[in-house]
């Protein structure tokens, strides 16, 4: 993975210290509070229900044993020894002093962390294939990419003050695990005519109050010119997005009222306008990139004896292999999914301790490598099969081993109105219910893959808009309502999903999700997904199990 | 004669401010005065002489592709910043440099506040009239809190990419 | 009746007014009565002025709880006085006793019936 060199490492250094006078100046009164907010914000410090929270960015969800050990000791000092893994792959602490921010960003630069443009206005962390530099199916390691855009992105001086937010995925693999349709910028790899590597780009993705499906305003892209036209769009955005709405500033509200064809052609023309040769890297900065992210594996033996032995003998072993794990493109290697799913508790929430241990597996057993994907669990990549029984018991004892990836209990929540300023109703609490009543793994992989997304506010940051079932908190009267919709996808085949009917108060959701479930079951033609039953038959089924019950 | 901030070779410091910024509503005084985009398309053009410098002023949203033809005798652009976070004066300061080699002065005048200081001045702002009463040494220092830069901008720091090449 | 609360600027801590004073529990908040509004309008003027104390005072609607007591009307400001409800040694209500009972009771017309207990606590 990359290695921050000295210039890297002195950039967020540098940021701690701006950070410690900016605050300094806040708290002597020399600025506002209101012209203070955006600069904490572009150091991910929001003010929320009950204090401040810190997100500290996780760049494309990569992260090694120092980085990982870090983290649980910032969350053990300074919060309440834990922390939450989020849909953008940044962890976030909820109980964080202003005070001691400047000290925790020292902290966490020693080790080339930080928490730069993890919010406000800006070009936001950007996120990539989880599975990068593990899996077979790619054409080119996508974090690749997404470091050369770390970089130009960090600390731009044109691109600093948006409309809005913005948020960058890639890809480079046939499956999207990823989600790129779905962001402001979406990029998948893909292969020119020549055989060279370049981009599909995607503009105007975005979930939230008007959900959008990217646009692809440029078919193929080679990879070279990858930054001069995304300063191309940045420029675009940055001079013609809405101001005046923050409910209408995003790009994808200007893509859609320009239209796709119109927007590609004035990006075009800022980008034939430009001078690329200034913006994209030299040959030589993308060969030294590239380097960082090369990988010597052992040549192994496809089979191991050890790890097929266990899983001939022990059961449980047997449904973890089947749910927690995934082929690697070098034989002899597994990637290895970590479960932050145990039923009944708070998805995507590490204990300090639990940190510490993945930090020590990824150390000894994935050559010091650990990810993070957008579904809120973590990810050991490269883990030789001999050693698998021993991770999996390690993960086990820690409460990591849950094998339900994928299934109704792997549930994405956003923190909701538990934590959230901005949202209408609770998440967690939702999530929590739903997983324990399906908490028995018989059940839900008879049930098989189901992706239940809950968010507490049309903000979406739970991805509700694109789960199999999703669930939005709204407030009616006062009171914890929740929509569900049904058939969404944030993969490849990605669609929005459709609303079932009129929402439902907290005490009826799981009992809904119930029936759902049962409509399925009943209907289900062979080994089909929820998702592909939904798409074959359509809400009726649905719609009248969840509402006839009611009448 | 009221001041502004403007980067000299030596780093920021006070200048006089030799213009006046004339309302579309106002009288036209006699010496150097900075009008509106739409008010110097209709008469400002008459007004450059030798001895008068005229300079615009662009409101965010307004396109300075618009003074394009004329930049070369216009002495300073004047990029109001109706808020501070409102960023579209960024690319079009950038645009004026390197687009159109614009090499007058442009000047940043609103909302501007010390903590966007970097920001302006990377993007090919040279002249600066503080909201918040900061100082020329505050500004040289807010400047430069960082040892690198990643990205080329307007300035002629050097990129990360290209010190790495040693 | 209606309570003044902001968030520390310092440590971002939920703080409620109590004249002059910036307490940390409901409990102990300042309760302005329905008429007496000259008196809420002043004091809040007052925090509006504590810029670097205090981020965005601003009132709340209070009314009695079922089991005695008061309680914020709205349930998000319950939660500021309380915690989250996932995790209830977080927060303030950890410290227990009657006050807490009594924010924990609360209904009011902004009841959620998201408050009945979905997760049964170990």
């Amino acid at each position: 993975m990359y290695r921050y060199d000295v210039i890297d490492q002195e950039m967020v250094q540098d940021r701690a210290r701006e950070f410690r006078i900016q605050v300094a100046r806040r708290l002597a009164g020399e600025i506002t509070e209101d012209q203070f907010k955006p600069l904490r914000l572009m150091n991910g410090l929001y003010l929320q229900l009950h204090a401040y929270m810190l997100r500290i960015a996780v760049p494309y969800g990569t992260l090694n044993g120092e980085k990982l050990r870090r983290l649980a000791h910032v969350a053990r000092t300074y919060d309440k020894g834990y922390g939450h893994f989020t849909t953008r792959t940044n962890l976030q602490l909820h109980w964080i002093k202003l005070r001691d921010v400047p000290d925790i960003l020292d902290q966490l630069a020693e080790v080339g962390l930080h928490a730069i443009q993890t919010s406000g206005n800006d070009i936001r962390n950007i996120t990539a294939d989880p599975h990068a530099g593990a899996t077979a199916d790619e054409l080119d390691d996508p974090r690749i990419w997404a470091e050369v855009m770390r970089q130009w992105s960090t600390f731009h001086p044109e691109f600093s003050f948006l409309p809005r937010k913005f948020k960058i995925a890639v890809t480079a693999a046939v499956k999207d695990r990823a989600a790129v349709k779905v962001y402001d910028i979406g990029l998948a790899m893909r292969r020119g005519r020549n055989g060279e590597l370049g981009f599909e780009v995607m503009v105007g993705g975005g979930l939230g109050r008007t959900p959008y499906l990217g646009s692809t305003i440029r078919e193929f892209l080679p990879t070279r010119h990858l930054l001069s036209y995304l300063q191309a769009i940045l420029r675009v955005y940055n001079r013609h997005g809405r101001r005046d709405n923050i409910w209408k500033a995003r790009i994808k509200v200007l893509v859609a009222s320009l239209g796709a064809e119109e927007f590609a052609r004035q990006v075009e023309a800022e980008w034939e306008a430009s001078d690329k040769e200034a913006v994209d890297l030299p040959d030589i900065e993308l060969a030294r990139i590239r380097a960082e992210f090369g990988r010597e594996f052992e040549t192994l033996a496809p089979r191991s004896t050890v790890f097929e032995a266990r899983r001939e003998s022990d059961p449980a072993f047997a449904r973890f292999v089947r749910r927690n794990v995934h082929a690697h493109k070098i034989p002899g290697y597994a990637i290895v999914d970590v479960s932050l799913k145990v039923p009944g508790e708070t998805p995507g929430d590490m204990s300090s301790e639990q940190m510490e241990l993945v930090a020590d597996l990824g150390e000894r057993f994935s050559l010091d490598e650990v990810r993070i994907n957008y579904e809120q669990n973590l990810i050991l990549p490269h883990v030789k099969l001999d050693d698998l029984p021993e991770v999996y018991e390690a993960l086990k004892g820690a409460g990591l081993a849950t094998p339900n990836m994928g299934l109704i209990s792997d549930i994405i929540a956003c923190p909701g109105l538990d934590y959230c300023t901005l949202a209408n109703a609770r998440a967690i609490p939702v999530a929590q219910h739903i997983a324990e009543r399906f908490a028995d793994i018989d059940v839900a992989e008879g049930i098989g893959e189901l992706k239940i997304r809950i968010s507490g506010c049309i903000n979406a940051c739970g991805h509700h808009h694109v789960g199999h079932i999703g669930i939005l908190g709204v407030d009616k009267k006062g009171e914890e309502f929740y929509q569900l919709t049904l058939g969404g996808s944030g993969a490849e085949d990605a669609t929005l999903g459709q609303i079932l009917g009129p929402a439902l108060p907290a005490n009826r959701v799981t009992d809904a999700v119930d029936a759902l479930v049962d409509t399925f079951l009943k209907v289900r033609e062979g080994e089909e997904r929820f998702l592909d039953t939904f798409r074959r038959v359509g809400m009726a089924p649905f719609k009248e199990a969840v509402y006839a019950e009611a009448h | 004669m009221p001041k502004l901030i403007k980067l000299t070779d030596a780093g920021p410091d006070w200048a006089d401010d030799i213009f006046i910024d004339v309302a579309d509503e106002d009288a036209i005084p006699d010496g150097p005065v900075i009008l509106s985009l739409a008010r110097f398309q209709a008469e400002g053009d008459a007004l450059i002489t030798s001895n008068r410098p005229v300079g615009v002023r662009i409101e965010a949203g307004e396109a300075v592709e618009d003074l394009a033809y004329d930049l070369p005798r216009i002495a300073v652009v004047a990029l109001v910043f109706p808020k501070f976070r409102d960023g579209r004066h960024y690319s079009a300061a950038r645009i004026l440099r390197e687009r159109f080699k614009y090499e007058g002065e442009v000047r940043a005048a609103g909302d501007v506040l010390l903590e966007q200081a970097r920001f302006m001045i990377r993007c090919g702002i040279d002249a600066f009239v503080p909201a918040d009463g900061s100082t020329p040494e505050a500004w040289a220092a807010a400047a430069s809190r960082y040892r690198h830069v990643y990205q080329r901008a307007t300035d002629d720091l050097v990129p990360a990419f290209e010190q790495r090449r040693g | 009746m209606k309570a003044i609360t902001a968030n520390r600027l310092i440590d971002g801590e939920v703080i409620f007014w109590n004249q002059g004073q910036w307490v940390e529990r409901f409990a102990d908040a300042q309760i302005f009565g329905a008429d007496d509004d000259a008196h809420a309008e002043a004091a809040l003027d007052i925090a509006k002025g504590q810029p670097t104390v205090i981020v965005e005072p601003y009132f709340i609607d209070v009314e009695e709880a079922p089991t005695g007591g008061l309680a914020p009307v709205s349930y998000r400001e319950r939660l500021r006085a309380l915690g989250p409800t996932n995790l209830p040694h977080h927060g303030k209500q950890a410290e227990g006793g009657a006050a807490i009972e009594a924010l924990l009771a609360a209904t009011g017309h902004s009841r959620s019936t998201g408050r009945v207990n979905l997760i049964r606590r170990k």
